[in-house]
């Protein structure tokens, strides 16, 4: 069964673009564009790994992720997205699956390499 | 016998002379220094008596009681000076000319010290209307002034410094800092500086008062008073407390805004960077696709651009660059021309733009292009936060001496918690920001040509799920 991936990003050209990427590598992918949306789909179809956008508009990036690792037995590995990546408290990164911190603008290749690193998949190419 | 006589009588004289030389200080509150020259010179007298005595020995009686008879009549005029005629050469002539020179020395001197007495007076009268102007000017000053003598009492507070720690300054009864200001940081600053303050004389330190949404900062500049010959010791503290809550609240709303700015600017950077990529990559696998993602790009593109406008517009409005260029106008045309423009993006979504306007002409004192630019911006946000088929009301009346400006939407409405913020730069409500894209900015433009250029008020009442209403202020023309 392939990866599925969870991106939340309420920037939806953000959200399109890194989806389109994942699925060109074979990743199957679900796009929520805020927070509350993405909590709800993570809960209903259990996604293996989750992009988030840090600043979205009601649940926060960082909020999301300690919903679903307060209510979910296994955590699910997290790429965290930001425009603001200095303004993230190291000591809450420490306490959360957040695998990376990747500030924007951000290179979809980069993402795709960091994505494929943490599921422990290679290079389809 | 002749001669005892004579030596009685002159000290007699003499002694006439230091009458009429200490009468005048006496009541006179002379300092102790000229009392004790006057008492000297009587002393001077006195020994010239002595010696005058055996002169007079040898002189005829005649003359001698010339001599008398001229100090009585000088006692009774109550002269001083010219006691004994000069006219003879001979010994009594002599002394008569020494002791005149004496006593008119004196008698300068008594003079003199009356001058410096009067002169004491008027300087410790000048000193005092200065204390009073330096007093005056302190207390006027709109930092606050505590000064502490070397014992920790208050000697000076003035009226800043009673407001800012709540109490009232006696100067007629000094008491200790520590009964009048209570805040135990600030006390703990002044009396350290009371304690080391030889080494570092000159301090500037920050203070916070209170916490949470009342703290206050204050730049505190401490300065310790300094006597002895070597500066070793410490007699009082000033302390001047400058409220710099302000300057820090407009250096975090600086940062805030800098902030915001480069996130809002990263968004659309972000889309054109990774679209960019991804048709270098190849990852655009049909020509379709690879128009896609150029779209993107260029709507990405036009979106910064819009941002970066919306920023220097309202910087250089703010910043006053922008002239003004006020009139009396009609609103009513202002708001017509506004509803004209908007007409064909309202059509789009199907919402009906009504302009319900009076048929009386309501004038205002302004800029038409900024009023314009105002009334344009809330009515496009209407039409950007109103779901198809709704509906858009335009209407002006005269409310006491305003011009009142309703733009009516029945969109989603804003939550109470965001309604008093939606005029903040950047502020954007989060169901606005899933409804529609803007830069956060239109609504601050709006605020200040409105408040600031025109001097009137906007206002937002709003229900979530019935719509809004913007309300522009602006004063009539009568």
């Amino acid at each position: 069964m392939p990866c599925r991936i969870l991106i939340a990003d309420d920037e939806v050209a953000i959200a399109n673009v890194v989806a389109r990427k994942l699925q060109n590598a074979g990743l199957q992918t679900i796009v929520a564009t805020d927070g509350q949306e993405a909590y709800e789909r993570a809960l209903a179809e259990r996604p293996d790994f989750v992009i988030t956008d840090l600043q979205m508009p009601g649940m926060s990036g960082l909020e999301l992720c300690e919903r679903l690792t307060a209510e979910l037995d296994a955590p699910i590995p997290t790429i965290l997205l930001t425009a603001k990546g200095f303004e993230i408290d190291a000591m809450t990164l420490t306490h959360l699956p957040i695998l990376r911190v990747m500030t924007k603008p951000f290179s979809p290749s980069e993402l795709l390499a960091n994505v494929r690193e943490a599921l422990g998949i290679g290079s389809a190419t | 016998m002749r001669r005892a006589a004579a030596v009685v009588l002159l000290f007699l004289g003499v002694g006439v002379d230091l009458h009429l030389l200490l009468e005048p200080l006496r009541d006179s509150g002379q300092p102790a220094a000229v009392k004790a020259m006057t008492l000297g010179a009587g002393l001077a007298l006195a020994v010239l008596g002595v010696i005058g005595g055996f002169l007079i020995a040898r002189v005829p009686k005649e003359r001698i009681d010339g001599v008398t008879d001229h100090l009585e009549s000088m006692v009774r005029r109550g002269m001083l000076g010219l006691a004994i005629s000069e006219a003879e050469s001979d010994a009594l002539g002599r002394l008569g000319h020494a002791i005149n020179r004496y006593l008119s020395f004196v008698k300068e001197e008594v003079e003199q010290s009356h001058l410096d007495a009067k002169e004491r007076q008027i300087q410790m009268k000048v000193l005092d209307a200065e204390k009073r102007h330096i007093e005056a000017v302190i207390r006027a000053i709109s930092d606050g002034v505590v000064v502490t003598d070397a014992f920790g009492d208050l000697v000076l507070a003035n009226a800043a410094a009673e407001g800012t720690f709540g109490f009232k300054f006696d100067p007629a009864a000094r008491r200790p800092i520590e009964e009048a200001i209570t805040d135990k940081g600030f006390l703990a600053l002044v009396n350290d500086m009371r304690e080391t303050g030889l080494f570092t004389p000159h301090r500037t330190v920050e203070w916070i008062q209170g916490a949470g949404e009342q703290a206050r900062s204050w730049r505190v500049i401490l300065n310790t008073v300094v006597e002895g010959k070597r500066h070793d010791r410490i007699s009082g503290v000033v302390a001047v407390l400058h409220d710099v809550t302000k300057e820090k609240e407009i250096a975090r709303m600086k940062s805030d805004f800098v902030s915001i700015v480069s996130h809002e600017l990263k968004a659309p950077l972000a889309s054109i960077r990774a679209y960019t990529e991804m048709l270098v990559d190849g990852e655009a696998r049909s020509e379709a696709e690879q128009r896609e993602y150029l779209h993107v790009i260029g709507t990405e593109t036009d979106r910064m651009n819009r941002l970066i406008e919306s920023i220097l517009n309202l910087s250089r409005l703010e910043s006053g660059l922008v002239p003004v260029n006020k009139t009396d106008l009609a609103v009513t045309e202002i708001l017509r021309d506004a509803a004209d423009v908007m007409t064909p993006q309202a059509v789009q979504k199907s919402i009906r733009l009504e302009a319900d306007l009076a048929p009386v002409f309501f004038r205002v004192h302004g800029d038409r292009d900024m009023l314009y630019q105002a009334v344009l911006n809330v009515v496009s946000n209407a039409v950007k936060y109103t779901p198809e088929g709704g509906q858009i009301r335009i209407s002006t009346y005269l409310d006491d001496s305003s011009v009142v400006v309703d733009v009516a939407d029945t969109g989603y409405g804003i939550p109470p918690e965001d309604a008093g913020r939606v005029f903040e730069k950047f502020y954007r409500s989060r169901h606005s920001a899933k409804e529609a894209k803007g830069s956060g900015l239109g609504l601050a433009l709006v605020k200040h040509v409105v408040e600031v250029v025109h001097g009137g008020r906007v206002a937002v009442e709003s229900d979530v799920g019935k719509g809004s209403i913007f309300r522009l202020y602006l004063p009539a023309v009568r």
